[in-house]
């Protein structure tokens, strides 16, 4: 401690101590325990809390697993399947995204001449710093029941009523697969892109087919930014509440639009909190699940 | 060979189709800013109009499709994002600068630990960020009785600060750690073995090497905290940004303002690359004319000779710009030729619909005067019809939003 402040001079050394501390005990630490301490307490009205009701309680995650003490069904059917059905969507997404991502990877990091994968690559940044909701909105108008999409299948004689890609979630799938792609893209990119060109060479020379120099040596050598990409794009999905709001159909909900149900519309802020945290466990797990399964560290995974 | 060109094909398809799934929705979106229409859409086009960058729309029922440039709402919001991104630069820069710097610092173990904890902010979902800002300090509000700290507790635009700061400051950590990998530690050294003090080196020294650091970390900083949405619903309360009102928008219905909105952040998006592409081309240029100057200082004697680059050269891109141009000179006029340009034309496709409608309306009367005059009822106020609904499309495709 002393050594720090001999090194850096004390203003200095006062200025890095107070950035980090508030940074990370007070915007990052305390915040999160408190709010898991908030899940465990009774909804209470601001002037009762610290009285003698305020007590730890299990009621809000019971409310998730049983649903209420009123309703006739033994579990939270409702809630429970929101909750899986994001993460399995996310997961789906997740995949989706993978596949469809590697190619395009592969292309820029080594097919195309370095000039046009430059281009490329400014080129899709371009979308990203668009707005997620206005990207969504792109997709409503593509999608909506007199929209781009159908207008141009009734017209071309393929179907005679419009489809409702909204109520059927198509759009919305469309929509989180769109929504961070690029978050897929670029860890890849640079994970292929630092691959010596002369393995590949050499695996062609030796008689490798193409899916089994991708199988044996590209996909081990990528495999941080497979994990790095895989993981931003569960955790974006997961956590999305801005394509959902726009893009969503009316009795679908994401679990991200529960919380906020909860939060915004029913004032109950430690259900919220509830299901915040419960959202949180799930990231946190999927963390150490994609670093267990590819063997990386978690300062590989975030770059 | 045969089999090669086959692939070569399948791979520049599959560009292709990559590559209009990533912008051929928001090209269709910029699009149907100018249709005229009160849905945004392409295929019955109406009229080519400026409207819904100018001031909109009043219904007939009085329900105003505000234009971009009569939105107050959104206005508003814009300036309330522009003082939140001010503010998350202003903490969040140093805050990444300080960390990255006591990072290198450390020993090996704490090193782990605290990168750990610094970047675990990334890995939170938005919305809890958000929603932990905002129970934590109505806590302190509500202890802190009335006065300042209420004020601020309570405060939107302080806690979507605080929240954004976060998580943007990782973004800036870990810029700054990357700059700092490549610092070379003897400059210090020299510096201090020179006779300056420790505030000294980090002001002359360490600050001008992590500039360009600076300048790309207040830049992320600032777009991501203009364009995050789901830690700023929570955090801002009862305020607005501009975000929450493009949110909230969608969310009642949608216009083709928005679209125009969409347009115009597009076009700022891709003169920011164009700009930013060019600076770093011509940096990359001077460098090499640097190198060359240098090498050419370095072997006088030789045969080496400078090859002069042109100081004007036509880019290729010229081409593709003046057949846009080309493009889009004749496309207007065309418009213009069959009338569907400017104010005449939309008049025209208002009084179109309305009398449409009130002729649907009256046949709709007719039936109902012979009903009702063989229970001889009364007719009265019909007239009013036309005005109220004189809009069909607006209910048209109205239902199911949220």
């Amino acid at each position: 401690m002393r050594s720090f402040f001999s090194k850096n001079g004390t203003l200095i050394s006062s200025y890095f101590i107070i950035a980090i501390v508030f940074w990370l005990i007070f915007l990052i630490i305390i915040p999160q325990l408190y709010m898991l301490d908030l899940s465990f307490r009774p909804n209470l009205p601001p002037l009762l809390r610290g009285g003698p009701d305020d007590v730890h309680t299990l009621v809000h995650y019971k409310h998730f697993i049983f649903g209420s003490e009123s309703s006739e069904d033994p579990y939270n059917y409702v809630d429970i399947g929101v909750f899986f059905n994001t993460i399995l969507t996310a997961i789906f997404v997740t995949i989706i995204n993978l596949s469809f991502c590697y190619p395009i990877a592969f292309y820029m990091a080594k097919v195309a001449n370095p000039n046009s994968a430059r281009l490329l690559i400014v080129s899709l940044i371009i979308p990203f710093w668009i707005n997620e909701l206005l990207r969504s909105f792109a997709l409503r108008i593509l999608f909506a029941g007199e929209g781009v999409i159908n207008n141009v299948l009734i017209s071309l004689g393929f179907i005679d009523t419009s489809i409702n890609f909204i109520a059927m979630d198509i759009a919305l799938y469309t929509g989180l697969t769109y929504a961070y792609i690029l978050l897929m893209i670029f860890p890849l990119y640079n994970a292929i892109e630092s691959l010596d060109t002369n393995q590949l060479e050499a695996a062609k020379d030796l008689g490798s087919s193409t899916i089994r120099t991708h199988w044996r040596i590209v996909i081990p050598h990528a495999k941080a930014g497979i994990a790095s990409g895989c993981t931003m794009v569960f955790m974006l999905t997961a956590g999305a509440l801005a394509t959902p709001v726009v893009l969503s159909s009316p009795n679908t909900y994401w679990f991200t639009q529960l919380i906020y149900q909860w939060f915004n519309m029913n004032d109950n802020w430690s259900r919220g909190s509830a299901y915040s945290i419960l959202l949180l466990t799930v990231s946190v797990v999927f963390v150490l699940l994609m670093m267990r399964l590819f063997k990386v560290k978690i300062g590989e995974i975030i770059r | 060979m045969r089999a090669q060109y086959v692939l070569k094909f399948f791979l520049g398809l599959y560009i292709f189709i990559f590559l209009s799934y990533l912008f051929g929705p928001l090209i269709i979106m910029s699009i149907t800013a100018f249709n005229s229409l009160e849905f945004p859409s392409i295929t019955p086009w109406e009229c080519f109009s400026w409207r819904w960058f100018q001031e909109g729309k009043i219904a007939y029922d009085g329900q105003h499709l505000a234009g971009l440039s009569s939105d107050w709402r959104l206005h508003d919001g814009i300036i309330k994002s522009l003082i939140i991104g001010l503010g998350v630069v202003i903490l969040s820069v140093p805050i990444g600068m300080a960390a990255s710097i006591v990072l290198t610092q450390v020993h090996s173990r704490l090193r782990t630990i605290f990168y750990s904890v610094s970047i675990m902010p990334v890995l939170f979902p938005g919305v809890i960020i958000g929603i932990s800002t905002v129970v934590l300090w109505d806590r302190i509000a509500t202890i802190g009785g009335e006065g300042f700290i209420a004020d601020i507790g309570r405060n939107g635009i302080f806690l979507t600060i605080l929240g954004q700061t976060c998580f943007i400051s990782t973004y800036c950590f870990l810029i700054f750690v990357a700059r700092l990998q490549r610092f070379d530690q003897t400059q210090e050294e020299a510096a201090l073995d020179l006779g300056a003090n420790q505030t000294q080196v980090f002001f002359k020294i360490l600050i001008p090497y992590l500039m360009p650091a600076i300048a790309s970390s207040a830049v992320i900083a600032f777009l991501a905290s203009f364009e995050n949405y789901n830690t700023t619903v929570f955090s801002i309360l009862s305020d607005q940004t501009l975000t929450t009102v493009i949110a909230s928008k969608v969310r009642l219905g949608i216009s083709p303002a928005i679209s125009a909105l969409a347009l115009a952040i597009i076009t700022l998006t891709i003169i920011a690359a164009i700009i930013y592409e060019l600076l770093r081309r011509r940096e990359d240029r001077k460098k090499k004319e640097r190198q060359e100057k240098l090498l050419f200082e370095q072997t006088q004697d030789s045969r080496l000779t400078i090859n002069k680059t042109k100081s004007f050269r036509i880019p290729k891109s010229i081409f593709v710009i003046l057949l846009i141009l080309i493009v889009g000179f004749f496309g207007f006029n065309q418009l213009v030729k069959n009338n569907l340009y400017g104010q005449e034309c939309v008049i025209a496709a208002e009084s179109a619909k309305k009398s449409k409608f009130s002729e649907q309306l009256k046949l709709l009367q007719e039936n109902q005067v012979s009903q009702e005059s063989l229970e001889g009822g009364e007719l009265g106020g019909n007239q009013d019809y036309g005005d109220i609904f004189g809009d069909p499309n607006l209910f048209k495709d109205f239902g199911g939003f949220d």
